[in-house]
């Protein structure tokens, strides 16, 4: 109850991800999709708010259809999936705006492994507040009934994307995953790529994505992981902004490895 | 129950929001000498964050205050400083279970007393990641102000020293008759609906009387012995029965021509029921304790104004033009009465749905 807390006010740049009550389903089952916002895979729930929400939507073997909620309700989506398979939930935030001081917002620069946006600021003098615009493009990857599926290659056309290159569900945890990261429908080079499992989120796995905007994450650990990448470009004139990021997430559950196999006995 | 949701859509600013709003909600009360905040956040998120500083695996549940360094953890991220100076409050939190699609909520309470002569309070919380809305509801003030905080970031200061005179009985008459009188006209349109559905039945003024006198005794009676814990009815069942009632008045507009002895005995007990609704309004809106059965009164009869100027409108632009020409009830009651029935019905399914 001291003042050190003001001396160390929170970097304001959160983690965003989707959050389902289940990862595996059995088909017929609903689905509670919550929107987490937070660090080290720790997060508070965002309500559903009309403001917010740009798109929220589910493919799956029957389709894209949106995902239906309550406005002011957390979860903000409950998905009800019919048919055995791979689904793909993404949410696509609108705009929403923060502002830091400057040495705040360099440190979270540094943090989000921004280095050319990092190098533009060193040569800029700047002493005001700075005010980024950010949005989010949140994906989780659910499966229903036994077997992997497919289709978690799936591109939902978001702005900034993490796109799978092989179904998690169909690999085990010590395996490797090849993940893709598209900006504008177009591989992203250099942009760093975090993952972490839940068990343990302050082991960072951290990848530079190549030219092809590819990486591939050694995940070690089974259960939930959440992998993410932020890319920061100069905000649009008139937009009131600095800079503009944009922030990809990926949520999916990993299997054990085969010692692992007589828990999940049980399902079948 | 509705309020928060509303007042949720309705702080969002043209173009784009300043903050991802969560669901954590802070409301801090100042009475004359103590002070009492209410932190009220989603349970799991809580254990999350507790594990996490703890250095323990996530996934476990919250369990009594004690555990785990909970009351440590969280003084190292609340302040109150009344003029600059740490309070230090006393902490307890209950939680709340989860109910069938809402999450589980604990509520966390602060208290302590006022510091002798502190002028201002400036309120930080720096354990949520999300932005959250703060309540502050001060002595002798009807509406309190709400702001939306990021975590970490201090509030306003909050002055703790006005305003000071008490209300006179005669402003908060003034008050609470408005307040009753806009809870009809603009703000309650279910209930605008269910007296426009009393309207289109007769134009005869004893019978519409009859009913209206019905209905107001009823919902007088419901919302008085509310307000006084007499009876308490979840607004989860009173709100979709009073959608319901819309959809009844409109449906009997349409099978029956006259007043049917019963009609008036059913429109008493929707009264009950639109009473209970008026009473949820009326404890949201906060009541002042020591004009009680003024500000009761006052809020009633600002209801029956509402009521009233619905009627006089509806018969001002239908009733005196149209009401005795032959098509009366085929061009005007009967459709009207099918638009009713028709968004009582899809706000019963609604308010079913929450």
């Amino acid at each position: 109850m001291t003042g050190v807390l003001v001396a160390t006010a929170p970097i304001l740049a959160h983690d965003f991800w989707l959050e389902p009550s289940a990862f595996r389903l059995e088909p017929g089952a609903s689905v509670a999709l919550r929107l987490r916002v937070g660090e080290h895979f720790v997060g508070d729930a965002l309500p559903r708010h009309p403001a917010m929400l740009s798109q929220f939507i589910a493919a799956g073997p029957g389709g894209m259809r949106p995902v239906p909620g309550q406005d002011g309700k957390d979860p903000a989506g409950v998905l009800r999936v019919e048919q055995p398979g791979l689904v793909v939930v993404g949410y696509r935030s609108r705009h929403s705006f923060v502002e830091q001081k400057p040495d705040k917002f360099d440190a979270y620069l540094v943090e989000e492994g921004l280095d050319r946006i990092a190098a533009v600021r060193a040569t800029q003098k700047s002493t005001g507040l700075v005010r980024e615009l950010f949005s989010r493009c949140a994906k989780a990857l659910l499966v229903a009934g036994p077997g992997g599926g497919s289709g978690h290659d799936r591109i939902l056309g978001f702005t900034l994307e993490l796109v799978p290159e092989k179904n998690p569900y169909m690999m085990r945890a010590g395996g490797a995953l090849p993940v893709r990261l598209l900006y504008e429908g177009q591989p992203l080079a250099g942009a760093l790529i975090v993952a972490m499992n839940r068990a343990d989120p302050s082991t960072k796995v951290r990848a530079r994505s190549g030219a092809d905007g590819r990486v591939s994450l050694g995940l070690s650990r089974d259960g939930a992981w959440l992998i993410k990448a932020v890319h920061m470009i100069p905000a649009a004139a008139g937009s009131g902004a600095q800079w503009e990021s944009l922030w990809a997430s990926l949520t999916f559950e990993l299997a054990g490895p085969p010692a692992a196999r007589p828990v999940k006995k049980r399902q079948q | 129950m509705w309020l928060p949701v509303l007042a949720l859509l309705a702080l969002t600013p043209v173009g784009g929001v300043a903050h991802e709003m969560g669901s954590t909600r802070v409301a801090i009360w100042i009475s004359a000498d103590r002070y009492r905040v209410e932190i009220v956040t989603d349970a799991q998120a809580l254990a999350d964050k507790l594990a996490a500083a703890s250095r323990e695996a996530p996934g476990t549940v919250l369990g009594a205050p004690e555990e785990r360094g909970f009351e440590e953890r969280l003084r190292e991220r609340v302040t109150l400083a009344f003029d600059g100076v740490p309070g230090d409050p006393a902490v307890s939190y209950a939680v709340a279970p989860a109910t069938r699609d809402i999450a589980s909520a604990v509520t966390i309470e602060l208290t302590g007393l006022l510091p002798d002569g502190a002028q201002t309070l400036e309120w930080t919380y720096g354990w949520t990641y999300a932005a959250y809305s703060l309540t502050v509801h001060r002595p002798n003030q009807v509406q309190p102000s709400v702001s939306w905080l990021n975590g970490g970031e201090s509030s306003a200061p909050i002055d703790l020293t006005g305003p000071a005179p008490v209300d006179s009985r005669l402003q908060v008459a003034v008050r609470y008759l408005r307040l009753g009188f806009t809870h009809i006209v603009p703000y309650g349109l279910d209930h605008v609906l269910f007296v426009l559905g009393i309207f289109l039945l007769t134009r005869q003024l004893r019978p519409l009387l009859m009913q209206v006198t019905a209905f107001t005794v009823a919902h007088s009676l419901t919302l008085g012995l509310s307000i006084f814990g007499v009876v308490a009815v979840a607004p989860a069942v009173v709100e979709p029965l009073i959608a319901l009632s819309i959809v009844y008045v409109a449906i009997e507009n349409l099978l029956v021509r006259t007043v049917k002895p019963w009609r008036v005995a059913v429109v008493f007990a929707f009264g009950l029921l639109h009473g209970l609704g008026f009473a949820g309004v009326l404890q949201e809106l906060g009541l002042p304790r020591s004009e009680l059965v003024t500000a009761l009164v006052t809020f009633n009869l600002g209801v029956e104004a509402g009521q009233l100027a619905v009627i006089a409108v509806a018969f001002l632009l239908v009733g005196v033009w149209f009401g005795h020409r032959p098509w009366y009830r085929r061009r005007i009651v009967m459709p009207a009465s099918v638009l009713i029935a028709g968004v009582g019905v899809y706000w019963t399914i609604q308010r079913l749905a929450v």
